[in-house]
């Protein structure tokens, strides 16, 4: 098992990731060999996740389906470069953020929004918006759009970093130190950004917290 | 049961946040998603990759080292400029030769201006030899009143203000030789005059002219002071004759040749041409 030791603690990946991190070795070492259908197998398996980190980066449907096909590519034409330092994941993500960081700065200007429907099969999801909707008489289907609406507007309101730590930390549930991997940078950054995001979107989100 | 009620009830920044997770598209996009994929991936194995591809990549892994290259780059250019500049202008003045330095103050030969380049040539190229090679103040036939100063100023201030004198000189004798080709032109007696003086009136018979030979400083100032004077003599007295007096020289001091001025003495006017003795 990986240990890394910053700041005086000692970060322990976890065993599911470790589980998946060799998994993935097996898969890349095949497609390194020409087993191009092999490649497959990591697509179908991350792709809702990089799809996912690219949809609340971007909020917006289409260029996130464009930047998840051009991550998946990329990985692909340089796969032989790949020497396994990291886990592939964490190799991929990075990929993925970077090719989408640089493309909303390209786009800094042009802001479209289309969104997701939210997945009313989703356990939390379904209590957050009854608890939210449990003293008014909004229906939850239009509360659920409302909300959905203020979370991106509340989340495009942040830097493209801010926004980045954000979705990684608390929408994909990736550790600091993976973050900080990914993004390139210290964890005390990831860590401190991470606490500007959230003080920023509290303050935005205020009327549908309660405490 | 009250575990739960509590639970409906609060509602934290990292619930609304997690409310995202939800936000997935349905089954059919991941089909579309899949041929797209499939698409672009096949028109990346066929597309041949461009020639210059590696370069980027290289380029990329060096890109850190960008800065600290540049900063190098830039301090070398600047040490090589400010070390070979001052050496290389006094290394090339000193390594050419009179023909061609005297090539550097003469135009090519031109139709007007022929016969006051070549006059100019014989008369600055053995001087700039004598003045770059043994830093002497030289004083030039066809030198201008102003370049006697800078000449006596050259040799306290050593080699580098050879240069600037070397320089007014050339700007000096283009100009005088701008002056007399402009009288040949316009003015048919001192062409008349000047064919007289110079016998051939072509660039060999003045070439074999004798004063343009002389590489001592001392005697080469006496006798272009001479020479000068006597061309400037059969230019107006129509004589032919073209030899230095010999009397004349052994009177002539330093102090009246650094203060003879030929040109000075020369003043055309019209179709005049005027010789002050």
């Amino acid at each position: 098992m990986d240990a890394v030791k910053i700041l005086g603690k000692t970060l322990v990946a976890s065993p599911e990731r470790q589980l998946e991190a060799d998994s993935d070795v097996e898969v890349v070492k095949r497609v390194q060999n020409g087993d191009v259908a092999a490649f497959d197998q990591l697509v179908t398996k991350y792709r809702g996740r990089v799809y996912g980190v690219i949809y609340n980066l971007t909020s917006n449907r289409e260029d996130a389906a464009d930047l998840t096909q051009d991550a998946f590519i990329k990985s692909f034409q340089s796969i032989n470069r790949f020497q396994g330092q990291s886990s592939f994941f964490t190799w991929l993500y990075r990929i993925a953020v970077n090719s989408t960081l640089t493309h909303l700065r390209k786009n800094r200007l042009r802001t479209f929004f289309s969104f997701e429907k939210i997945n009313e099969d989703d356990k939390l999801s379904s209590e957050v918006i009854a608890a939210l909707t449990v003293d008014t008489a909004a229906d939850h289907e239009t509360f659920a759009r409302e909300l959905q609406e203020k979370l991106n507007e509340a989340m495009q309101k942040l830097s493209i970093r801010h926004r980045t730590v954000i979705t990684l930390f608390e929408i994909d549930g990736l550790g600091h130190q993976e973050i900080a991997e990914i993004m390139n940078c210290s964890v005390g950054t990831v860590r401190s950004r991470l606490h500007y995001a959230k003080q920023l979107l509290q303050s935005e989100l205020q009327p549908y917290i309660r405490r | 049961m009250n575990e739960n009620t509590s639970r409906k009830t609060k509602v934290s920044l990292e619930d609304l946040l997690r409310l995202k997770r939800a936000e997935q598209p349905p089954a059919e996009f991941w089909a579309e998603f899949d041929r797209g994929l499939r698409t672009k991936q096949l028109a990346a194995i066929v597309e041949p990759r461009p020639w210059w591809a590696p370069f980027i990549r290289v380029g990329t892994r060096l890109a850190r080292y960008q800065l600290p290259v540049g900063a190098m780059a830039v301090l070398a250019v600047t040490l090589l400029t400010v070390r070979e500049y001052r050496p290389t202008t006094f290394a090339s003045m000193e390594q050419a030769g009179p023909a061609e330095i005297a090539s550097l103050t003469a135009p090519t030969a031109q139709s007007g201006k022929a016969l006051a380049t070549d006059l100019i040539n014989i008369s600055l190229a053995p001087a700039m030899s004598t003045a770059v090679s043994e830093s002497v103040p030289v004083s030039v036939a066809v030198e201008s009143r102003s370049i006697q100063p800078a000449l006596n100023q050259s040799t306290a201030l050593g080699s580098s203000s050879h240069v600037a004198m070397v320089s007014s000189e050339l700007s000096s004798a283009r100009y005088m030789a701008d002056s007399l080709a402009a009288a040949h032109a316009t003015n048919p007696e001192l062409n008349q005059l000047l064919g007289q003086s110079l016998p051939g009136n072509d660039g060999n018979a003045i070439r074999s002219e004798p004063l343009a030979q002389i590489n001592v400083p001392g005697e080469s100032r006496r006798s272009r002071f001479l020479g000068g004077t006597a061309w400037l003599a059969s230019a107006s007295t129509g004589s032919s004759a073209l030899q230095p007096n010999e009397q004349a020289t052994r009177h002539l001091t330093e102090r009246r040749l650094s203060e003879s001025d030929v040109i000075s003495r020369i003043d055309m006017d019209g179709s005049r041409l005027t010789v002050k003795f």
